[in-house]
Parts: structure tokens; C-alpha cells; sequence
């Protein structure tokens, strides 16, 4: 794969990966953000294996299939798994209204896009608006945690911005060690076993959610 | 000469989009029943339907104006013209060439937002409540959509160099690009599509239910001819919205000769691109449930930030 084939894939994979993620903070309903974050994995998972065929770096193969594996199918299935074990109310419960947070969306992917122009150095050949893209998701990400009452959509962004570190690091170093890599995974699993057994926890022993818990009663 | 032969190729394929219209809803529908189970109505419903109804006498409402019973044929006038400015099946070769002034993307956008008014203006004029519900909704939507248009086609013209859709189409033909804005402006194009076409997420085309209504609100009170012309026009602006994201998105197979075989092949790759759109409007309309009016800003929302990327995508 030539490099200049690859840089128009992954700038393509870019815009796709930004449209599941406003399809993340448009969706009305939990389940419907779990599924557009599992496709957003798998459009990361593709521009790895991209990555991979193109700079011939055989820890991005590895790395492509393993995101598939655990951020497109293994989490996706376990808050699903939660959401039908709690049985949440499955519209989703914003702090600031849906079509508010689009529009702070918008501005936030031409900022980060903005600030990218600076940062010309960073910006390789193969990697094309790759660092712009990432940012902007991980700020997304960091949105969609900050605007949701509910703990299962905060993890959904919390997936969300992790994608987007993962596919800055992935275009701009062109493959971080592998075990470096493998570390954040295995971050990302832990924190996800944790939250969804916390959900579970706090439904079943006290029948209260995050958002009732932001003060404390002696 | 060569504008008389611009004007007949235009006048050509209006007639062609008015023709075929009914058909595609009429294969719509049939998609969408048997992706239900249902055997459901013949592809050519849509034309008995039409014939049954020119048949028909008129009945008006007592406090309609003069207006009303002209309305549905303004409404019809303005999307045949929106209708010959859509480049189906045949461009000019020539990006350069020197063309008529028949009009471009911000007309057509202007011609539906004009049929869009009319249709509202008649359903108030008639004094029915449920035209007035359907028509304040309807420019509702019509507020949340139109921008979402301007936006797409603002980004594929950046690209092109112009708002000319023939040009547009000829530069996309030339050079096909699908970059990240493309994508993206294509995307906001397909919601916009189902909302402009009135289609499940946004509207039921085949309901009667008083409160659930947009555009069929809005037809209560015509009958007969007046409501031929009206469902015509709906046909029309769903051909009409179909070919421009096929002219503007996939432009291959185009004419750019007046050969007989290069018409075929366009008329052919035309025919194909129609199918696969109805079929996107068939599934998305058998899998989803309509939204609660109040939920459709964040719907549309969705296709607005997308074109607004996919616009700011390529100027950044």
C-alpha cells in the first residue's frame, strides 16, 4: 500500500470515526450509543490494520485485532449485559439537552482541528488529519461523560475518548509498543469490570444512581 | 442552437423524474411490504391512485380563499422546475463550456423551500386544525433541514469550484474524491434524505393518525385534482432529492455524449442508483420507529453538525 493511498484511508476513517462518535452524542437511547461506539472500534481496528499494511509494523496487526476483539465485541457485550441486568430506564439522561451538546460538538471538532494547524511537526506523512481527529474525539468523549447523569453512557464516553487516544497514538507514532499498548487495553478492561460490577453494586444494595450520589447525608 | 439543445436535454429529463416518480414510491412501498411480510400493492399503485383521483371532483373548504384552488398547481410548478435542474442522466462534457443559466444548487434549494411554503400557505388557508398542526410542523422541520442542505452542498461546491450542479457532477465525474468530507457530507445527505422525503424517522408517509401527521396533515383538505397535484409533488421531491445524492455523491455512468448507447448505460447506471437509495429508505423505514416530534431536533441535529463538518472539514 502506497503511502499516499493510506493517508486518504485513514483521513477517511477519520471522518467516520467522527461520525459514530456525533451518532454517540445524538442517540436518544443507551443501547443505541453502545452500538455506535462498538462501530466506532471497529472503524479504529480497520485504520490500524491500515497502519499495518502500510508502515509493515506487525505489533499494529496485532493491535487492530485485538481492539476488535475486546473494544468492538467483548465491552459493547458486557454493557449491554448490564444494561439488561439493571434494567435502566434506556432513554439516555442529560445534564444539558441532546441538540445543546451537538452543537458544542461542532465547535470542538473545528477547534481541535484549529489547534492542529499549529502543530505542523507533528503531522507525519502517513498520518494525515489523524491528530486532529484524535483530539477531537477524546474532547467528545470527555463531553459525553461530563453532560450524562447515567454511569453506563459515561463509560460509553469514556470508551469514546479512549478510542480517540488510541488512534492518535496509533497514526502519530505509527504503532506504540506493543505492550504499551496491550497496558492500556488491559486499563481499559479492568476499568470497565470495575465500573459495570460498581453499576450493578450500587443498583442492587442501595437502588440509587451516579447522579444521586453527588452529595453525601450523614 | 446549443441552448435549445440544453433546454430540450433539461425539459427531457424533468419529464423522465415526473414520469418515474410514482414508481419509485410505488417500489418503495413494495420493498418495505415485503420486508414486513406483507405481499402489499402493485409497483403502479401510485399511478391509479393519481388517475383515481384526477377523475375526481373538487371539494372546498368554505373559508378557503381563491388562492387554495390554484396552490396545489403552484406547488406542482415549483418542483418540475427544481425537477430540471438536476443533472439525472445526462452532463455536459465540458466543464468550461459556456451554459445556460437555468439555475443551480441554491435555486433548487430555493424552489423546494418555496413549494414547502405554498403547501404550508394552503393547508392555513382551508382553516382545518390539522392542517395548521401539520403546517407549523412541517416548517419546523423544514428550519432544521434546509441548513443541512446548504451546508452539503456548500461542501461538495468548495470542491468543485461551483454551485452549478451539471458542473458540479461533470467536475465529480472528472475527478471522483472521497475523501474524509466527502464521506461526511454524504452521511449528513442520507439523514437529510429521509427527512426530506418525509420518511419514518421524521414522518409517516402512510398514516392518517391526527397527531402524528406532517405531511399528510397538510393534504386533508385538498380532493381531487388539487390533491393530485399535491401527492405528484411529494413524488416528485422524493425523485428529485434521490437524483441529486445520486448526481452529486455517484456520478458514475453519467452521459456525457448524446449517443445512443451513452444514454442507455446512463439511464441504466441511473436506474440502479435509484434502486439503491430506495432500498437504504425501505430498510431505514422498516427498522426504525417514528420519532416523538420533540426528539426530531436532535435527530436532524445529527445530520446538521455532520454537514457542518463535512463543510468545515474541507476548509480547515
Amino acid at each position: 500500500m502506497t503511502p499516499a493511498t493510506a493517508t486518504e484511508l485513514i483521513d477517511d476513517i477519520g471522518g467516520l470515526l467522527l461520525f459514530t462518535m456525533i451518532l454517540i452524542l445524538g442517540a436518544g437511547q443507551v443501547y443505541r450509543a453502545i452500538y455506535a461506539v462498538a462501530a466506532q472500534s471497529v472503524f479504529l481496528g480497520i485504520a490500524g490494520a491500515v497502519l499495518a499494511a502500510a508502515t509493515g509494523n506487525p505489533d499494529l496487526w496485532v493491535i487492530a485485532a485485538i481492539t476488535i476483539a475486546i473494544k468492538a465485541i467483548a465491552l459493547p457485550w458486557l454493557l449491554l449485559r448490564v444494561v439488561k441486568q439493571i434494567e435502566v430506564r434506556l432513554e439516555i439522561d442529560a445534564v444539558i439537552p441532546i441538540s445543546m451538546t451537538l452543537v458544542i460538538a461542532g465547535a470542538i471538532v473545528v477547534l481541535s482541528f484549529y489547534l492542529a494547524a499549529s502543530l505542523g511537526a507533528v503531522r507525519q506523512s502517513i498520518t494525515g488529519d489523524a491528530l486532529p481527529v484524535g483530539v477531537a474525539l477524546m474532547l467528545l468523549g470527555v463531553l459525553v461523560m461530563v453532560s450524562r447523569r447515567k454511569a453506563l453512557t459515561q463509560m460509553v464516553g469514556l470508551f469514546a475518548a479512549e478510542n480517540g487516544i488510541f488512534f492518535t497514538a496509533m497514526a502519530v507514532s505509527q504503532g506504540m509498543p506493543l505492550i504499551i499498548e496491550i497496558g492500556v487495553i488491559l486499563d481499559v478492561i479492568l476499568g470497565a469490570l470495575v465500573m459495570g460490577i460498581l453499576v450493578l453494586r450500587v443498583r442492587s444494595s442501595v437502588d440509587a444512581d451516579i447522579a444521586d450520589l453527588e452529595e453525601l447525608r450523614g | 442552437m446549443e441552448a435549445f439543445e440544453h433546454i430540450a436535454i433539461a425539459l427531457a429529463q424533468m419529464i423522465l423524474i415526473a414520469a418515474c416518480s410514482p414508481l419509485v414510491t410505488g417500489v418503495i412501498q413494495k420493498l418495505k411490504a415485503r420486508l414486513q411480510c406483507r405481499s402489499g400493492a402493485s409497483v403502479v399503485q401510485p399511478y391509479h391512485d393519481l388517475m383515481k383521483l384526477l377523475r375526481k371532483g373538487t371539494v372546498q373548504s368554505d373559508t378557503a380563499s381563491g388562492m387554495f384552488r390554484v396552490l396545489p398547481a403552484l406547488v406542482l410548478a415549483a418542483t418540475l422546475v427544481a425537477a430540471t435542474l438536476v443533472p439525472a442522466v445526462w452532463v455536459p462534457e465540458d466543464r468550461a463550456a459556456a451554459q445556460l443559466p437555468l439555475g443551480d444548487a441554491i435555486v433548487l434549494t430555493g424552489l423546494l423551500a418555496l413549494a414547502r411554503f405554498l403547501t404550508a400557505i394552503g393547508a392555513l388557508d382551508a382553516g382545518g386544525a390539522f392542517g395548521g398542526m401539520g403546517a407549523s410542523r412541517e416548517m419546523t422541520v423544514g428550519v432544521l433541514v434546509e441548513p443541512v442542505l446548504m451546508l452539503v452542498v456548500f461542501s461538495v461546491a468548495l470542491a468543485g469550484g461551483t454551485t452549478d450542479l451539471g458542473r458540479l457532477a461533470t467536475h465529480r465525474l472528472a475527478v471522483p474524491s472521497f475523501h474524509a468530507p466527502d464521506l461526511l457530507a454524504l452521511l449528513a445527505m442520507l439523514v437529510l434524505l429521509l427527512a426530506e422525503t418525509g420518511r419514518i424517522p421524521v414522518d409517516n408517509p402512510d398514516t392518517h393518525l391526527e397527531l402524528t401527521m406532517l405531511h399528510e396533515g397538510m393534504l386533508l383538505e385538498h380532493s381531487g385534482p388539487g390533491l393530485a397535484c399535491m401527492v405528484l409533488a411529494g413524488h416528485l421531491k422524493q425523485l428529485v432529492m434521490i437524483s441529486l445524492v445520486a448526481a452529486i455523491f455517484l456520478p458514475i455512468g453519467l452521459a456525457t455524449q448524446l449517443a445512443p448507447y451513452a444514454i442507455a448505460l446512463a439511464l441504466a447506471a441511473f436506474a440502479a442508483k435509484v434502486l439503491v437509495l430506495s432500498v437504504f429508505l425501505a430498510l431505514v423505514e422498516s427498522s426504525y420507529a417514528k420519532l416523538r416530534f420533540f426528539r426530531l431536533p436532535q435527530f436532524l441535529g445529527v445530520g446538521f453538525v455532520t454537514g457542518f463538518l463535512a463543510l468545515s472539514l474541507r476548509i480547515l
